[in-house]
Formats: structure tokens, sequence, C-alpha cells
């Protein structure tokens, strides 16, 4: 599904990734954790696109094309979907119709018919029951005014709508109390399947045990620098980073 | 100074002789005010010069059938089957016009002449507004609205001004609004012309509010787009009187909006807000005052501008707080989105305040459309075209969701999208 090999990038002169490699099969989840700074969060901004960031060697492949000569847009449509860490507050853009915007805008990419008014509110209530979503979602503007929780729930939702062959989640979890947390993983377990990929980025083991990964990746200066299954990630609950870093230095 | 007002002195004044003598007082006023020149602060950004010196005919005859029936067939579409007053170049016609709602009445200027003269023709200062010293001279067929105390109508009635095809008009419509004691009325003033030829309206429109009156008015500016537009809005409002004014610019090559609100008694109230597109080769100007004159008086006013590539706008929001006017609360915004490179604003808050307890506070914004909204909407599938739209629309609507009519609201939505889209198609 997803094959990075060697990427570097860039913000400025600041080289954040460096030589970053990660293979992820269709239907398995991924986790990476790692230390603050460490370039989980531009990993994910560089897998959907965002221009601020400047790959300047490596390629990523996705379902075997090249991800990177595709604007965002394309990368959507593609597939490719980021639940972001800070999800935007767009003031005067209606909820609603963002999702349906953004569903027919995949539908036409697939040569499908625009889904109507009435499929979509069928389908959408769907998805909002899953996770928990109040009515007023629908028609209050995209994130203004939504807690922090209500925000990622909000991220949530549209990838249960957009349904994505590969979900980037960056730190979902943060933010959220443990009820929250289960009312998402929830929902995002529900799109697990055979043929779609995740890569689950946190900070801590705690979404780990209710989204439970195939593999646990260690992200650190840049580089994944040990790759385990979920018993690495619960040893890094207790251990910490520290151990790892220095023998990325080394 | 002459020299810029070509023979307006000579040319024959309209109307019957016994208006005459306010006409020629108005003249004499605009030539020792003289024409709005650039280096005069009130004029600084927008210049007036080629409008004195096209040669217009500030006087039109009024319309024929021609006209009138060009006219006719333009109101459906703008008014459906409300009540409505309309004008052509600048002259009302009651045959175009409805029956109004009981409770409200609409007199002949003309006819009324002598107490327009007394009451209301010379309360504008014609220093500061030189071009209604134009219209007071040259207006004919002029309306005076009267909303009885305590009337109500249901629905809104409309205004409409309607220019024809005829070439090189200036005109002058005058419009008085009185709204009685407790009257509640919704007015929507639609601008529109029958050609695209180059003309010119000057309008002017009073209103006096009551105490406890509310007045909505609203105005959709869709001219043609070699029109040239100059108004004054001045409103004087009374104890506890509401007044909504919004003001949509779509339209227009040279357009100047002076409005003037006088909150003049205990506790009267304003909401001001505007939106002005201006695409390629577009001026659109709102200079606007608003006067508290006495204690507890309200006044929130925001104005959005959307300058396309070549556009240029310009915003003057002054507030002024008299000395007796305590607790009063002020508040104003002007926030403008730039299109393109060549995209131009010009705008300045003025606040003049000599009452020491007051809540005043105003703020500007001049920017492009922000970077990760546009990226947020792009990771969602929707290409940068259409992302870009829905932001400028949104920025748009933020200001439209003030129109309380909700028909009208709809309405201008649509408009205003459609508008942003043809701005879109001539930048690329």
């Amino acid at each position: 599904m997803l094959t990075i090999e060697n990427l570097h990038a860039r913000v400025g002169d600041r080289e954040i990734l460096k030589g970053l490699s990660l293979h992820v099969p269709a239907g398995e989840v991924h986790a990476i954790m790692g230390p603050n700074g460490s370039g989980k969060s531009t990993l994910a901004q560089v897998l959907a696109g965002r221009e601020d960031y400047e790959v300047t060697a490596g390629r990523v492949l996705y379902q075997g094309q090249d991800l990177l000569a595709l604007p965002p847009e394309e990368r959507a449509r593609a597939g490719v979907f980021l639940a972001f860490q800070y999800p935007i507050e767009i003031p005067g853009v209606n909820n609603a119709y963002l999702l349906k915007t953004a569903l027919n805008a995949q539908r036409q990419a697939h040569g499908l018919q625009p889904m109507d008014a009435f499929e979509f509110m069928k389908l959408i209530k769907t998805k909002m029951e899953l996770v928990h979503a109040p009515k007023d979602f629908l028609s209050r503007n995209v994130n203004q005014g939504f807690s922090g929780g209500e925000k990622k729930r909000n991220e949530i939702l549209q990838m249960l709508l957009l349904e994505p062959k590969l979900a980037v989640l960056d730190e979902t979890d943060s933010g959220l109390d443990v009820d929250a947390m289960r009312i998402i993983s929830h929902g995002v377990n529900s799109l697990r399947s055979a043929d779609r990929s995740m890569l689950v980025v946190t900070h801590y083991e705690r979404l780990l045990e209710l989204i439970v990964p195939d593999r646990v990746h260690v992200l650190a200066g840049g580089r994944i620098v040990k790759s385990g299954d979920r018993e690495l990630a619960r040893e890094l609950d207790q251990r910490g980073y520290d151990w790892l870093q220095t023998g990325a230095k080394a | 100074m002459t020299a810029t007002l070509p023979s307006l002195a000579d040319r024959p004044l309209p109307g019957a002789g016994a208006t005459w003598p306010r006409r020629r007082t108005a003249l004499a006023e605009l030539a020792a005010a003289g024409w709005p020149q650039r280096r005069r602060e009130r004029w600084r950004y927008t210049d007036l010069e080629p409008l004195a010196q096209a040669g217009f005919n500030v006087a039109p005859a009024a319309p024929g059938d021609a006209e009138l029936q060009t006219a006719a067939a333009m109101l459906e579409s703008l008014t459906g089957s409300a009540p409505r007053l309309v004008f052509v170049d600048g002259h009302f016609s009651r045959q175009l016009s409805g029956a109004l709602p009981s409770g409200l009445e609409a007199l002949d200027l003309d006819a009324e002449w002598g107490k327009f003269d007394s009451g209301w023709a010379g309360s504008i200062p014609t220093t500061e507004h030189p071009l209604a010293a134009l219209n007071t001279a040259f207006n004919q067929r002029g309306l005076w609205v009267r909303a009885h105390a305590g009337a109500e109508p249901l629905q809104p009635v409309h205004v409409v001004h309607i220019g024809s095809h005829r070439p090189q008009l200036a005109a002058q419509p005058r419009v008085l609004l009185e709204i009685g004691e407790g009257a509640r009325l919704t007015l929507i003033e639609h601008i529109v012309d029958a050609g695209t030829g180059a003309g010119w309206l000057n309008v002017v429109t009073q209103v006096r509010q009551g105490a406890r009156s509310q007045l909505d008015l609203y105005r959709l500016q869709q001219h043609g787009e070699q029109q040239a537009h100059t108004s004054l809005l001045a409103a004087e409002l009374a104890a506890d009187a509401e007044l909504r004014v919004g003001y949509i610019d779509l339209g227009g090559r040279l357009v100047r909006n002076d409005i003037d609100i006088a909150l003049r008694e205990r506790g009267a109230r304003v909401e001001l807000f505007g939106l002005f597109v201006a695409g390629a080769g577009q001026h659109l100007d709102n200079h606007t005052t608003i006067v508290h004159a006495a204690p507890e008086t309200h006044s929130d006013e925001a104005f959005r501008g959307i300058i396309g590539d070549h556009g240029r706008g310009v915003f003057n929001g002054k507030v002024v707080v008299r000395p007796k006017a305590q607790r009063i609360d002020a508040r104003q915004s002007n926030d403008n989105l730039l299109l393109g490179s060549h995209a131009e604003i010009d705008t300045k808050p003025e606040l003049e305040i000599y009452a020491d307890d007051v809540k005043c506070s105003h703020g500007t914004t001049v920017g492009e459309l922000d970077e990760d909204h546009l990226f947020y909407l792009r990771a969602r599938g929707l290409n940068a075209d259409d992302a870009r739209q829905i932001l400028t629309t949104a920025f748009a609507a933020s200001v439209l969701e003030r129109v309380r009519d909700e028909p009208l609201r709809t309405r201008l939505l649509d408009l205003v999208a459609a508008r942003l889209g043809a701005l879109k198609e001539k930048v690329a």
C-alpha cells in the first residue's frame, strides 16, 4: 500500500526527515511513535501534500504510484486521508457542505455521479452515530466553536465518510479523555479491512491499546530507528525513548 | 472651480417655478463648497473630476414609453409580486409601482416641495456632501415615504432604481423615509441598469426615525460595468429607534457611497454593514460617519471588501462621540481580502471621542486567503480553485449573515457567489 524510501524533507533550512524508510502492506495498521520534534507530524503532512515541506530526496509509493508527484487534492481523491492533529476552523463554511463537497469530489474522480442531498443525509447520519456526533454537527461551520474533542470526532467522521485506502492519523488522541478516545477508536476500528492501511502517529501507548497495531515504529531524529510488534509500544511506555535515541546517533 | 463645473449654473432648472429658489440655493451652495477634489481628505482616494468633465445631462427628461417598458420587463425578476416603488432614470414612476401595504404612503416630493424645502432640503451640510446639493438642485419626481406611527407591514417594500439605455444621463433620485413612532419596516433597494452605457446615478436617501421605530434598509447595487454611482444616506434616529443598514456593492465602475448616521437620542441603535466586491477596473468607496449624540446609544459597524486583481477599494469609517454621549458602545471593523498582486485597498478608521465613559473598538485587516484553510480543503479532495472560491464566498457570507430577511439573504449569497465566480474568470 505505502512504501517510503530514504525520505528527506525540510522546512526552510531545517532538515526534519533524514532518510526515513517504511513499508505498510495493505490491510495493516502501523503505529509511528517517537519523542517531540522527531518528525512525526512532518511525515504526516508530507504524505498529505503540504507544500511548506520540501522533499529533497527519496520517494513515496502509494499503490505503486509516485505519491509526491500529486497535488494534495489528487492524493485525497486517490484515497489518502490525513486526520489533522490540529483541525482547522473555517468560518463561513458549513460542515455538511464540506463533507458533501469532499465526498462528491472523490466520487467524481472515480467516475461516479454526485450524491444527492437526500442520499447524503442518510449516509452521513449512519456515520455520525458511529462517532456519537451531536445533531448540530452538520449545521455548524467547519470546526468553528468545536471543542477539542469535537474537532477530532469531526476528523474521524470525515474519514468514515470518505473511506480512504490509506488513513494517516496525526496524534488523533491528543487532548482527548478516555471516553472520547474510546469513541474515536471504535470509529477507526470499524474501518479496518484487508484493503485498507493506516498509519497511526501517537505519543502514547494507551491509544494503541484501543487501536491495536500490526507493527510499531519508532521515529527519532528524522529516521525510523526501531520497529517491532505491539510489545514495543509497551516497552516504550515504560522505558521512554532515551535508550533508543542514543542508538540512533551511534 | 467653475472650470470643473462646466455650465451647471446655466442649465435650465427642472420642476415648477416654485421649486427654483431652493434649487438655486443648492447650486449656489455647491458652487461655494466646490466640486470634490482629491486634495480634500474626504476625496483623497476617489477622483470625481471625470464626472465633472464628462458632460452628463444632470436633469434628464422624464423617461418615455420605451424606457418604462424596458424597466417593466426587469421588475418581475427583481421584486416578484412584493410591494415596490420604482424609479427610472431618477424619476419615480407611479405607473410601474404597486400599491403599498396599509400604514405606508408614498408622496410626490414635487407636490410637497414646500415642506421638503423647509424641513429636509437644507439639512445636509453641502461642504461635506456637495453632490447632495447637486441632487437637491436637479431631482425631479422624488419620493417621500411615510410609515405611520405603529405601522408594521408584514412584507418588505422594494425600492428599485433602474437606469435606462439613454446615454450620458446623470439621474438624481431623491427618497425621503419618515418612519413614525414604533413603526417597523424592511426596505430593499435594488440598483440596476438596463443598458451597459456610461451613466451616472447620484442618489440621496434621507431617513428620519421616530422613537422606538425599526427600519431594516438593505441595498443591492448591481450597476453595469461602465456606470458611475454616488450616493448619500443620511439618517437620524430618535430615542430607542433601531436602524439596520446593509450595503452590497457588486457593480459599477466608479462608486462612492457616503453613509451618515446620527444617533440623536438616548437608546438609539444602528447596525451598519457592507460587502463590496471590486473586480478589474472597479473603484468602490464607502465613507461612513456615525455620530453618537446622546447617551446609551449603540453602533455596530462591519464592512468587508473583496478586491480582485486591478480592482480598488476604499473604506473610511468615522465614529464621533459627542461630549454628553456617555455609556455608549461603538464597534467597527473592516476586513479585506486581496485576490491579486494588483488589488488595492485604502482603509482608515477615524475615532473622535469627546466623552469619557464609553466603549469603543475598531479593527482593520487586509490579507489574502489563509494557506492553512486552503490546504485543509485540498486535503479533503477539493481542487485549489474550488477551495479558493469556497473560502472567498465564506468570507463574504459572514457579512451577509447579518441580513435578517431570509429570502433576500439566500438570494444575496447566490448573487455574490456568482459575482465572485466571474471575478475569478476575469483574473484567470
